[in-house]
């Protein structure tokens, strides 16, 4: 169980991606709306550097002490009549779900959008035991029709078109209209509210819990996570353990943030914040609730560099400005949390062997270290990675070693260095038409077989210097 | 003022020129430029690609090479960029940290020492043609450099500046990363010459060397008739 | 209730952040407060001015009146909904703004009004289900982001804004305040005076929505289709 998806090799899911002209048009016009929705709800308030200073700090002083703030947390869900598991791994999570699902005899589950609990591959674990998962989130409900994983924390099924979508509600539901959005969502609006009102358990993520009062907040837009947490009996939220807050006011902080970030809204159309069981003479809302906090491999992370890395609150708008998961797309990265911080988060959470180069899938332009709302130093972060698989892990290629023994040996020798402004260009003789390489040898094969190479100078900068200085000194 | 050059890597072999108008400009608004010939690399290929310990090698050199120096400055946000973070780089280092926060608090891109520290917005300089400008990433968002080049650039007598749509978006340069991940730096370098194509510029300028070979390298093999330039050479023309 | 595996769950916690477990944590004073000058002084119409032009961009129909006139504005807007079936909460203020004979006269008329009854059980949500119409009050309006706050309890079942096709909030202007913060402020300080905390809140913007189709706006998914905010 793990964050992993698919088993093909790094640089066969760029080229899939890359050759997925659908999928790229889709993401690039996304990005778009994303990228001015974003820069408005930012610009409107006037001091967004503020509001992100603020955001890092909150993040900060939580992962600092989250122990503390998750035994408060704890007590107060128990005490409003909620149960609370602290699941150390994936198997312990699902196990304690089968658990409650086996003993309350469920039937269907009804689920809304929830990374975690894709994280730990939860569905599959409830089908084990015999109960009908329904995913509610529009986009996870298509890619569960169509047996796909998400390539987007916010929007999942970015990669799919109104087409395929047709297709599929077609195929697996019966679906007899067009491939008008709005079509295709009211038949989803009328299906899932059948498995709504038939659901025995409810099964939701969680964005922020507040330690203070034991609120779990879900920052929804369709709706499905308040019908899957008003009607069924049982209700169980699944939070990874850094998805929490001090108290109230940070939680609007962090709110505000969120949706800004991920979507450019001032406020999603639901922020719903739901605090244990259903209370006396009430009707709605769960008369038995769980909590499953989750660490996974989280802990692990805390007292290190990247550290940093929990503060992430899943907006996705590193995702959204990565100009290299715009030519990719989700699933190159292999992993349910693709883009920069799926980069970061991927090693971290399962390991370098299967991910050592997500790292290196950057141009480390740092655009996403500028996104994120709550400054997780994203692009310093991958870099670190990368010293980590050179040095710790010596997981590098052996012919890139030697070159960068050489480069320290050239950049820390101004003789060697000097020696290298003048054979440059000699050296590189044989692959120059027209002061232009445009098939280089070795490492530059890569670089020219997109784009042209300039032959060096004539004269290097260093010697033209040189020779200005002997003119202007006998002059 | 006294000037100490930092040409870059790059530059000292690939593009004199930008190196011989860096030093003009310089000495056209009143500095006294030098050369210290122990310079060499920033050391950014080593530390980007996860070599630590042979970027330090790189570093320690720079390090010596400008310690008698008042400014340091150089046609590069980005290799300039790396020597802003060299005391983070040296923390803890009781050999090296201090001598790297001298450094880079002394260092400077071209743009912005012109700008920032003489305070000028005019360098008087004449360039005729359609102009777009290329933000690069280190330039704007490592070193925080983003008004400076264009400032610059829209007092230029002649030139006319026009907007490059999506120009924060890198341009898929990334040092190593265009050898070791090429297939997607060749999208997006593509997708950049398309959004230079929309401008209906003549010339492309940018204030990193590296950019410009990887854009200008793949406008020729495009074929297209844009010409590259550094910043430098711009605010170094006259007629 | 329960909780369980906590201690070593949390143990290795502090052990991973090198230090024993925490007793007490102050919150520290942020070195930023902008949260707190949004809008700041703004008067009532200032605010209000901001929640109507918010309400554009969410998709949201807003009609500002006053007490005198609100009742026929309930009227025309049930009518714009075809509003056969309207489930109300059962909430005081309907008698204090003296709109309550309003939903006898619509019965008259052969409309079925359904009041929250929390004696009933599920049925309410049965009614809810098929209801055209749901009308609440807003118990905190934020002007900022044009979202009603309902505090949902027995009397004020979620449902009712949820499950119909169509919804409509009640906002008293004085429920108007600038944004998020100051909602947040009241419930902190709510809870430290020892009230219980709503076991749902509810914070409303419009109708449900989704992007999730080639990123195109769907108005209407789980959620209302239709929203319309009275403020009086």
């Amino acid at each position: 169980m793990s964050v992993k998806i698919g088993n093909a090799p790094f640089h066969n899911r760029v080229q899939d991606g890359i050759e997925n002209d659908f999928m790229r048009k889709a993401v690039s016009s996304a990005q778009g709306r994303f990228r001015s929705g974003r820069r408005n709800a930012a610009e409107e308030l006037g001091d967004w550097e503020d509001w992100r200073t603020l955001g890092e700090e909150i993040r900060s002083h939580t992962l600092e002490n989250i122990d503390f703030y998750l035994e408060k947390l704890s007590d107060a869900v128990s005490n409003r009549g909620g149960n609370v598991y602290f699941a150390q791994t994936a198997e312990e999570a699902n196990q304690y779900i089968q658990d409650i699902v086996k003993r309350k005899e469920a039937k269907k589950i009804v689920k809304s959008k929830s990374m975690v609990t894709e994280e730990i591959g939860l569905n599959a674990a409830l089908e084990e035991v015999g109960g009908e998962v329904v995913e509610t989130d529009l986009g996870e409900w298509i890619l569960q029709l169509d047996e796909d994983p998400p390539s987007h924390i916010v929007t999942p099924a970015l990669h799919k078109d109104k087409g395929q979508i047709r297709e599929t509600f077609s195929k697996k539901k019966g679906y007899e209209k067009t491939d008008d959005p709005e079509e295709l969502a009211l038949f989803a609006r009328e299906q899932l509210r059948e498995d709504f009102l038939s659901a025995d358990v409810g099964i939701t993520g969680c964005n922020f819990a507040v330690a203070e009062s034991g609120a779990i907040t879900l920052v929804t837009n369709e709706g499905n996570a308040r019908l899957a947490t008003a009607l069924p009996d049982t209700q169980i939220s699944v939070m990874g353990m850094e998805r929490l807050v001090p108290t109230w006011e940070d939680l609007e902080v962090m709110v505000s943030l969120l949706t800004r970030a991920a979507v450019g809204q001032k406020l999603t159309s639901y922020v719903t914040s739901l605090t244990g069981t259903r209370l006396e003479g009430e009707v709605d809302g769960p008369e038995e609730f769980h909590l499953v906090i989750l660490d996974n491999g989280r802990s692990k992370i805390l007292g290190t560099e990247f550290q940093a890395a929990l503060h992430c609150i899943r907006c996705a708008a590193c995702i959204n400005v990565c100009p290299v998961y715009r030519h990719v797309g989700g699933h190159a990265y292999g992993s349910i949390y693709p883009g920069p911080i799926g980069a970061v988060l991927t090693p971290l959470l399962d390991g370098y062997d299967d991910h050592k180069e997500l790292p290196y899938a950057s141009s480390l332009c740092a655009a996403c270290t500028e996104a994120c709302p709550v400054k997780i130093p994203l692009h310093e972060m991958l870099i670190r990675h990368r010293q980590i698989i050179v040095e710790r892990e010596n997981k590098a290629p052996k012919m890139e070693k030697l070159m960068m023994k050489g480069y320290a040996k050239w950049a820390s020798s101004p003789a060697a260095y000097k020696l290298s402004t003048k054979v440059a260009k000699p050296g590189l003789k044989p692959w120059t038409e027209e002061e232009t390489i445009s098939n280089g040898p070795g490492p530059l094969k890569g670089w020219t077989n997109a784009r042209d190479f300039p032959a060096p100078s004539k004269q290097s900068f260093r010697s033209w210097y040189k020779s200005r200085r002997k003119r202007e000194e006998s002059e | 003022m006294k000037v100490s050059l930092f040409i870059t890597c790059l530059c000292d072999i690939f593009s004199t020129n930008v190196g011989k108008d860096t030093v003009e400009l310089l000495e056209r608004v009143g500095c006294e430029v030098d050369f210290p010939e122990l310079q060499t690399c920033c050391g950014q290929p080593a530390y980007n690609s996860g070599y630590l310990t042979e970027s330090k090698q790189a570093m320690k050199q720079m390090i010596r090479a400008f310690k008698d120096s008042e400014y340091v400055v150089g046609p590069s946000g980005s290799c300039v960029g790396m020597l802003k973070e060299y005391p983070e780089i040296f923390t803890g280092d009781p050999k090296w940290e201090e001598e790297a926060k001298a450094l880079a608090a002394k260092s400077f891109e071209v743009t912005q020492f012109l700008v920032d520290v003489l305070g000028m917005t005019d360098v008087g300089s004449t360039f005729r043609g359609k102009v777009t400008y290329h933000p690069s990433c280190h330039m704007t968002r490592i070193l925080g450099v983003k008004d400076a080049p264009k400032t610059l650039l829209q007092h230029v007598d002649g030139v006319e500046l026009v907007e490059l749509p999506i120009g924060e978006d890198c341009c898929g340069f990334g040092g190593t990363f265009s050898v070791k991940n090429a297939a997607i730096s060749e999208q997006m370098v593509q997708e950049k010459s398309e959004h230079i194509t929309e401008t209906g510029a003549e010339y492309l300028v940018g204030g990193d060397m590296g950019c410009l070979l990887n854009i200008g390298g793949r406008m020729a093999r495009e074929g297209k008739n844009v010409q590259v330039m550094h910043i430098a050479e711009i605010l170094n023309y006259q007629k | 209730m329960t909780i369980k595996k906590r201690e070593r769950f949390l143990e290795n916690l502090a052990s991973n952040l090198g230090r024993p477990r925490v007793q007490k944590v102050e919150r520290p004073q942020y070195s930023v407060s902008p949260q707190q000058n949004v809008y700041r002084g703004y008067s009532m119409d200032d605010l209000m001015d901001v929640l109507e032009k918010q309400c554009k961009a969410i998709h949201t129909d807003f009609i500002n009146t006053d007490t005198t006139n609100l009742g026929k504005i309930l009227l025309d807007t049930i009518e714009g909904y075809n509003g056969n079936a309207i489930i109300t909460a059962n909430d005081p203020r309907f008698q204090k703004y003296g709109i309550e004979d309003l939903f006898d006269s619509l019965r008259q008329d052969g409309k079925e009004v359904h009041v929250w009854n929390s004696e009933k059980g599920k049925d309410n949500q049965v009614f809810a289900e098929s209801a055209d119409v749901g009308i609440t009050f807003s118990d905190i309006t934020l002007a900022e982001s044009g979202t009603v706050t309902l505090f949902n309890d027995k009397n004020n079942g979620r449902s009712i804004s949820l499950l119909p096709k169509t919804y409509i909030a009640l906002i008293p202007k004085e429920t108007i305040v600038p944004r998020m913060t100051q909602a947040a402020q009241i419930i902190q300080k709510a809870y430290k005076e020892g009230h219980a905390v709503p076991s749902c809140i509810s914070f409303i913007t419009g109708p449900s929505n989704s992007a999730d189709i080639e990123m195109n706006l769907i108005v209407g998914v789980h959620g209302p289709i239709k929203v319309t905010y009275i403020a009086f």
